[in-house]
């Protein structure tokens, strides 16, 4: 798999080879991916989403080729354990791909030496960030790097918020709690310094950020699952945020907007 | 224009050189139009070949009236001796001039191709007596395959003094070796091997023949370029960012003066601009569904 350039400029300055890592919220394994090809020890990708945990063992650790695997149900979905998978791929003996809550991660404590979490605090809400924080500083091992990875708040009169503001609203309408958070730089900063994590360094990964055509409609499918299960009682704000997440998308179609950033932190000991 | 040295051969090239294929889609006029509306934004390096059609007859009359401020790119697909003297021989009559400024082996794929070129009988030895005999200045190589085939090459041929391959932010994103023009890049400026950019503004590939015929192609190029002026400018600005001496401009007339005004205008190009370029066309063409993030 190509690994983001993102990913690979957050990395860079991170020793990676020999280690024990934690991928935060594994996503499509694009993280992960990067750690393997760094050369960590063991890659622990952490997802509570089904779907992520299937698509990181598929391109992280079942490719043998590249190219045309769009679109493929490779017969394994329904049957994949539930824990850690090992499968055969080039990978498989260094990646455990875990389905858990990061909230109560399934590891001991002290046990990583580098924690990645790659566009993960923009989908915590603040209590859950706070738990996630005492989970992630809880695993670390005295020394550990820790990498963030995540968005400034996109800048006033982009078109995006528009968005964003009608995938919180769905999601506040049908599970209590926003989608998407964009926490500034400067505050996860001294958040995790509050955590005890000690700054080292932050760089920009992307300036624009590109809201691709692919990305507003993945962000206006979430809007509308989402007000579609608040639709029953909802009193028809439900199908009127889905429908406006529909316009919105096709308004928009992309965008270039805001900015993308890493902090790098080390744990005291 | 920014000029930047093209290897060791003495001359700075503008950071854009003249894909003169386009003069091949224009009639005289507007082919001679064409080179005068190039030079007037300060280009220097032209870049033809004899596969383009018309293109070297029609270069002919305007290289011939500024022939000094014309550094000439020109190729062959011969791979033997014989094949690539007659192939000079002719685009030198097509051109109407008695010397060619850089002179390269063209379309390098196979392996046993870089075993033909450089043997006995092959083509570089007519290269080389061409340069003795003062046809030719300068001896390149392009190459649109293998990045390890090309680095290859750079190896095992001495004389080498430029490389023509392809470099956009498409196979910027691309881990597999067989996108790595970056390695190609880095060793030619270790040699101090002169850099030149080509597919700097693909797109992608053109539909399969059956949804559009060829014939309804809305351009002449030989994959989907990009076409709006600010994704055009993009496009100039990534590929002279990443060090190549110059960007060779799209194949179709239709794209020449918008990328004439990308590279008078081109400044640099931030890092993390770089990246959000390589990041759009990732997800533009990924066949991984639902990414919210990047």
């Amino acid at each position: 798999m190509d690994v983001p350039h993102t990913v690979t400029t957050a990395l860079d300055d991170q020793p990676v080879a020999g280690k024990r890592c934690l991928e935060a919220g594994a996503g499509v394994g694009n993280t992960t991916g990067g750690l393997l090809a760094n050369g960590a020890a063991r890659v622990y990708a952490v997802t509570n989403d089904r779907d992520h945990a299937r698509t990181t063992r598929r391109r992280v650790d079942g490719e043998g080729g590249d190219g045309g695997d769009g679109g493929d149900e490779n017969g394994d979905g329904a049957n994949d354990s539930d824990d850690s998978d090992e499968n055969s791929g080039d990978h498989g003996d260094r990646l455990a791909v875990l389905e858990a809550d990061l909230r109560a991660i399934p590891l001991p404590d002290g046990s990583v030496d580098l924690i990645t979490a790659h566009g993960l605090c923009n989908v915590l809400d603040p209590a859950s960030l706070s738990t996630v924080a005492e989970e992630l500083s809880r695993v670390a091992a005295p020394g550990a790097q820790l990498v963030v990875d995540d968005y400034d708040p996109p800048p006033d009169g982009a078109a995006m918020r528009e968005l964003f503001a009608v995938e919180n609203a769905a999601s506040e309408l049908a599970r209590g709690r926003p989608a998407l958070t964009f926490y500034p730089a400067a505050f996860l900063r001294r958040f995790f310094a509050g955590h005890g994590w000690e700054f080292e360094r932050e760089r920009a990964l992307l300036e624009p950020v590109p809201w691709t055509e692919s990305h507003v409609s993945a962000h206006a499918d979430e809007a509308a699952d989402a007000a579609a299960s608040a639709a029953d009682g909802s009193g028809g704000a439900g199908d009127a945020l889905a429908a406006t997440a529909r316009r919105l998308a096709a308004e928009i179609g992309s965008e270039s907007a805001g900015r993308m950033y890493s902090l790098a932190f080390r744990r005291p000991g | 224009m920014q000029t930047r040295p093209l290897g060791d051969t003495g001359h700075d090239s503008t950071v854009m050189t003249f894909g003169a294929i386009a003069l091949n889609w224009l009639e005289q006029e507007g082919a001679n139009q064409m080179v005068e509306h190039v030079l007037d934004y300060g280009v220097n390096h032209f870049d033809v070949a004899p596969e383009y059609g018309d293109a070297e007859l029609k270069l002919g009359p305007k290289l011939r009236q500024h022939r000094e401020d014309i550094f000439l790119g020109c190729k062959t697909q011969e791979r033997t001796y014989e094949g690539a003297w007659r192939k000079l021989d002719r685009s030198l009559n097509r051109l109407g001039v008695d010397n060619i400024d850089l002179y390269q082996v063209h379309g390098l794929e196979y392996d046993s191709e870089l075993d033909e070129i450089t043997g006995d009988d092959g083509a570089l030895a007519a290269f080389r007596e061409a340069k003795e005999e003062g046809l030719i200045d300068h001896i390149g190589l392009t190459s649109h395959g293998d990045p390890g085939l090309i680095l290859d090459a750079l190896d095992r041929i001495d004389d080498l003094e430029s490389l023509m391959f392809p470099l956009n932010p498409v196979v910027a994103g691309k881990d597999d070796e067989e996108y790595d023009y970056e390695a190609v890049l880095a060793r030619a400026d270790e040699k101090n091997v002169g850099t030149l950019g080509i597919k700097a503004f693909a797109g992608g590939s053109w539909p399969s023949t059956d949804e559009l015929p060829e014939a309804d192609r809305p351009l002449a190029n030989w994959y989907r370029p990009v076409t709006a002026p600010d994704e055009i400018s993009d496009r100039f600005d990534f590929a002279a960012a990443q060090g190549l001496t110059s960007v060779v401009s799209a194949g179709d007339p239709k794209l020449v003066t918008m990328i004439l005004e990308a590279a008078a205008d081109y400044d640099g190009m931030d890092a993390t601009a770089q990246r959000s370029l390589i990041e759009r066309v990732r997800h533009d063409d990924s066949p991984v569904p639902e990414q919210l993030h990047h």
